[in-house]
């Protein structure tokens, strides 16, 4: 390849005439490799789109994140943050919304090619416990001082470690439809225990742990109410009682809007949707077992490797004003992740938050949650 | 030039091969074998030593991917039978559309699965209309079989009307003129050239429904995972090894299973002289005998079952997308894409760029895969020690868990390698065509190779003899005899292309090359419509494309013949 010569003859004239074979990042720029690998490397990255005028445009930063997030057919939040982000701050926000999310980058790490996004938004505990299995550094910075940090819930904060600022969380619970019993009144259990009764035979939809997080959530909060030695027998008799464990949220969410069963593993939150599409309320009951909801709070982080750390950190900032934290919870159909959140009154008429949520720290999930999950999958797909 | 033609494409499609299919892979099957650095046999010991992996999960694998193959036969079949033996109008549109299955999304097979056999579906509807008890199907082995059979059993009939298309009618003939009864003469000389087509047809339904993996999950439930659940679930994970351990065992057994059919079909080569296709018999009979009625009675047997089986889940799909939250029509959800059109983001995946970029890779698929599926296939038509063995590794793209390619192409080519003080990446448009051809040609080759196997090799001896180059020969005369392979490969190529995810994805990571499906699944959220419209523009715009490529593929078989 000749393509250092290639580069410096026609000088950096945002020439695209390698068809797509060689370089390029997916058309980002990421102005020069984090890693420092070679002087090559940052030549050929700026070839890729710049015009020779960056020193005019505003910097750019990449909030890599994932696709609902920008993308969803209802609402998110991407769109309005970035508008309002651009307009207070001299910026551009791009988003990068690969496949696998974090693994993505995870994968980069290990093999040693430089990343080119500066934020993460959408992490959690165990992405993050990956990042930290794998990975000898850690892919993010710890951020601390963040102004509005104070104001983040007691209990949301997943990393002891201090890189990850939550900025919404959900709860997970069971949602069921009311008019499916015999006289129009079906009601759910009340607790684990419960579930195992005939009566509720073949009515549960959940979601496999592995692919989808409301599924993993639900799993997480078996072992939290049966106890690590117990949630296998638990298990064994909801498995006996035809609870039915389907790919992701998307197909099980389906089956239950089809009536296919009574009750599904979902987002407490479920009305607030519900109520905005004009749906019939008695089919979207909100049940907590044993009075609890299994928090699934979600977090953003710097990556370490980013070269505009002040503008990440100003985005941080940015996201968890009251005004923006309002915005994202109502968006994205999530609680907001700070006491001092701007919301509706009629926010909290339909989102539920359970009497107590229950979660897993880090340290309890790091040593056991692979094994927890591997056992279940042997117990669950021996035929 | 041209005298070489067929020794360059060889041999271009070996450097496509290692470059987008052997290297990724083995990025990833080097953790199987190597921990550390250091060589080892212990994760692949440890699967074939664990009794969890190889009865619950590979013994059931190849127990479903057994059933899904009987079933998909058994449906395919008539399928065929019907479309080459029988005149209708609107014939060949139908046996162009007969591939429409194959490029649904998982996500749409599962939606329009549950509308169509759920409790509350439309099979119970007219179930309990006739006054019969309803069937729950739903979160079963059997919904799993029935959902392959859908993806499948099209395939079957397809490679099978191919083969029975260019069944030479002189033959069947002289049959008749010795004496022969018409079973007789089907026995002794239509069979024999149809066998190899049915199994390769059963091949590649065994080997993909083996490597199934969102069908199982959404159709059927955990319990019933298969091997590419655990792929799935140890890559999520960060688990490498022992994700490459179960897909080396996995690729194995497929490719085994390979190899054993193509020494089969090397062994059965007929020798059949063209393609005058026999007289096709009107639906509507002249007479009406017992015999004839009861061949009636039979397709219409049979038309019910593709009702309930293929036009129920299309068309409950096409109903979801015409239908609002709270029942009722409405168009909406079209109006969505309209709006996610006119005002969508550079980041948001818009639907006029999914339908251009998957027009694109898929014409460009199938330019590609069809002169490297045809090169192919004159190659293993040939005589030569360890034939098979070449064969079964050119057929290996359909081998390979589509989880672990995907991420063997990130390593490989979207990450690239250190050469020379640059990083050599390949991504973009022309890596997802590579991609996708790769995928793609084995099907040319399987619809291919067998007639070519069949035609009498005088045919290209006098062509020779009178000075025609091989590669002449090639195309003037032996092509035009076995049309219907290559339009049927064709049509594959392109099928293949337009349904493909797993490589798209990661090659079209961040930039704007994303296709339809890709859409499809990013405009699933709490309510289908949107999701559903998307997947009714893939389908309308895929029908169009193949009754366009049959089309004209058939102008270019009428060139040949007697």
């Amino acid at each position: 390849m000749k393509r250092r010569t290639f580069v410096r003859t026609v000088g950096a004239g945002g020439v695209v005439g390698l068809a797509g074979c060689v370089g390029g990042n997916g058309g980002g720029d990421s102005g020069g490799g984090s890693n420092g690998d070679t002087a090559t490397e940052a030549d050929s990255d700026s070839t890729g789109t710049t015009t020779g005028t960056a020193a005019s445009e505003p910097p750019e930063l990449v909030v890599s994140t994932y696709g609902a997030f920008v993308d969803a057919p209802s609402t998110s939040p991407g769109p309005w943050l970035k508008e309002t982000f651009e307009s207070e701050f001299d910026a551009t926000l791009d988003f990068a919304t690969p496949d696998s999310e974090i693994n993505y980058y995870i994968e980069r790490a290990l093999q040693g090619v430089d990343i080119d996004a500066d934020v993460y938004v959408g992490l959690n505990v165990d992405m993050l416990i990956r990042i930290d299995e794998r990975l000898d550094e850690g892919l993010f910075t710890p951020v601390d001082d963040v102004s509005g940090q104070g104001d983040v819930k007691e209990g949301l904060n997943f990393d002891p470690d201090g890189r990850i600022v939550p900025y919404d969380t959900s709860y997970v619970s069971i949602v069921y439809n009311e008019t499916m019993g015999d006289d129009g009144d079906y009601v759910a259990p009340e607790t684990f225990d419960a579930l195992l009764e005939p009566e509720f035979e073949g009515d549960l939809l959940t979601q496999n742990p592995t692919g989808s997080s409301t599924g993993k959530s639900f799993l997480l909060h078996t072992v939290d109410a049966k106890g690590p030695d117990g949630y296998l027998d638990y298990w064994e008799e909801l498995q006996a009682n035809d609870v039915r464990v389907l790919s992701d949220w998307s197909t099980s969410y389906n089956a239950f809007l089809e009536e296919e069963a009574p009750m599904v593993v979902s987002y407490s939150t479920d009305q607030v949707y519900a109520n905005r599409e004009g749906q019939d309320l008695a089919k979207h009951r909100i049940r907590f077992l044993n009075d609890e909801g299994y928090a699934y709070p979600e977090g953003m982080s710097v990556f370490e490797g980013t070269d505009r750390p002040e503008l990440a950190r100003d985005f941080l900032e940015f996201m968890l004003r009251p005004d923006v934290q309002g915005e994202i919870a109502q968006r994205n159909v999530a609680f907001p992740a700070t006491t001092t959140a701007d919301l509706p009154e009629e926010f909290a008429e339909y989102a539920q938050a359970p009497p107590e949520a229950v979660t897993f720290t880090y340290d309890e999930l790091r040593d056991n949650v692979s094994e927890w999950t591997q056992a279940w999958e042997r117990q669950f797909a021996s035929k | 030039m041209e005298r070489h033609a067929l020794g360059l494409a060889a041999a271009a499609t070996a450097a496509v091969l290692l470059v987008v299919f052997y290297y990724p892979v083995a990025t990833v099957f080097v953790d199987a074998v190597f921990v550390d650095g250091r060589p080892t046999i212990e994760p692949i010991l440890s699967v074939l030593s664990s009794r969890f992996y190889l009865v619950d999960i590979f013994g059931f694998t190849a127990y479903q991917a057994l059933l899904s193959t009987v079933a998909s036969v058994l449906l395919g079949l008539p399928g065929a039978w019907v479309l080459a033996r029988f005149e209708f109008r609107g014939r060949e549109t139908l046996r162009s559309l007969t591939i429409l299955p194959f490029v649904m999304p998982s996500i749409m097979v599962a939606i329009g699965f549950v509308a169509t056999f759920g409790q509350n579906g439309t099979l119970n509807a007219v179930l309990g209309a006739v006054g019969l008890p309803p069937v729950d199907l739903l979160f079963t082995l059997e919904a799993i079989v029935v959902a392959h059979a859908f993806y499948n059993a099209p395939l079957v009939a397809r490679v099978t009307t191919a083969a029975w298309e260019s069944v030479d009618a002189s033959a069947v003939e002289t049959a008749r003129s010795l004496g022969a009864s018409p079973t007789r003469a089907f026995r002794d000389v239509v069979l024999p050239q149809l066998l190899p087509a049915v199994a390769i047809g059963a091949t590649l339904t065994f080997v993909f429904t083996f490597a199934s993996f969102p069908i199982v999950l959404a159709l059927g439930g955990f319990q019933l995972a298969t091997v590419e659940v655990f792929i799935y679930s140890r890559i999520q994970n960060l688990a490498y090894a022992e994700a490459a351990a179960l897909a080396v065992v996995e690729t194995a057994i497929s490719i085994g299973l390979t190899y054993w059919y193509l020494r089969y079909e090397g062994r059965n080569r007929g020798s059949g002289q063209g393609a005058r296709p026999q007289p096709r018999r009107t639906l509507w009979p002249e007479a009406w005998t017992a015999r004839e009625i009861g061949t009636r009675v039979g397709i219409a047997a049979y038309g019910v079952v593709v009702l309930a089986v293929f036009v129920g889940p299309i068309a409950s799909m096409v109903l979801a997308s015409l239908t609002g939250p709270e029942g009722g029509v409405t168009l909406e959800h079209y109006l969505f894409l309209l709006e996610r059109q006119q005002t969508g983001a550079s980041y948001q995946v818009r639907p006029l760029p999914a339908i251009a970029n998957s027009l694109r890779f898929g014409i460009g698929t199938l330019l590609v895969a069809v002169p490297m599926g045809v090169a192919l296939a004159v190659l293993t038509t040939r005589e030569f020690r360890g034939r098979a063995a070449v064969d079964a590794l050119a057929m290996a793209p359909l081998a390979v868990s589509g989880i672990v390619v995907g991420l063997g192409l990130l390593r490989g080519l979207v990450f690239g390698v250190e050469a020379f003080g640059t990083r050599i990446q390949v991504t973009g448009a022309l890596a997802v065509v590579a991609a996708h051809a790769v995928g793609a040609y084995p099907f040319v080759t399987r619809n291919v190779a067998p007639l070519l196997g069949n035609l009498d090799p005088r045919l290209v001896e006098s062509a020779r003899s009178l000075g025609a180059t091989r590669v002449r020969a090639l195309v003037d005369v032996e092509l035009p005899l076995v049309a219907a392979g290559v339009v049927a490969g064709a049509a594959f190529a392109f099928a293949i292309s337009i349904g493909e995810f797993d490589s798209t994805v990661v090659l079209a990571e961040g930039s704007t090359s994303y296709t339809m499906p890709v859409a499809v699944e990013r405009y699933l959220g709490r309510r289908l419509g949107p999701a559903t419209a998307m997947g009714c523009v893939l389908l309308a715009v895929t029908s169009l494309s193949f009754v366009i490529i049959e089309r004209f593929g058939g102008r270019y078989g009428g060139r040949g013949g007697f």
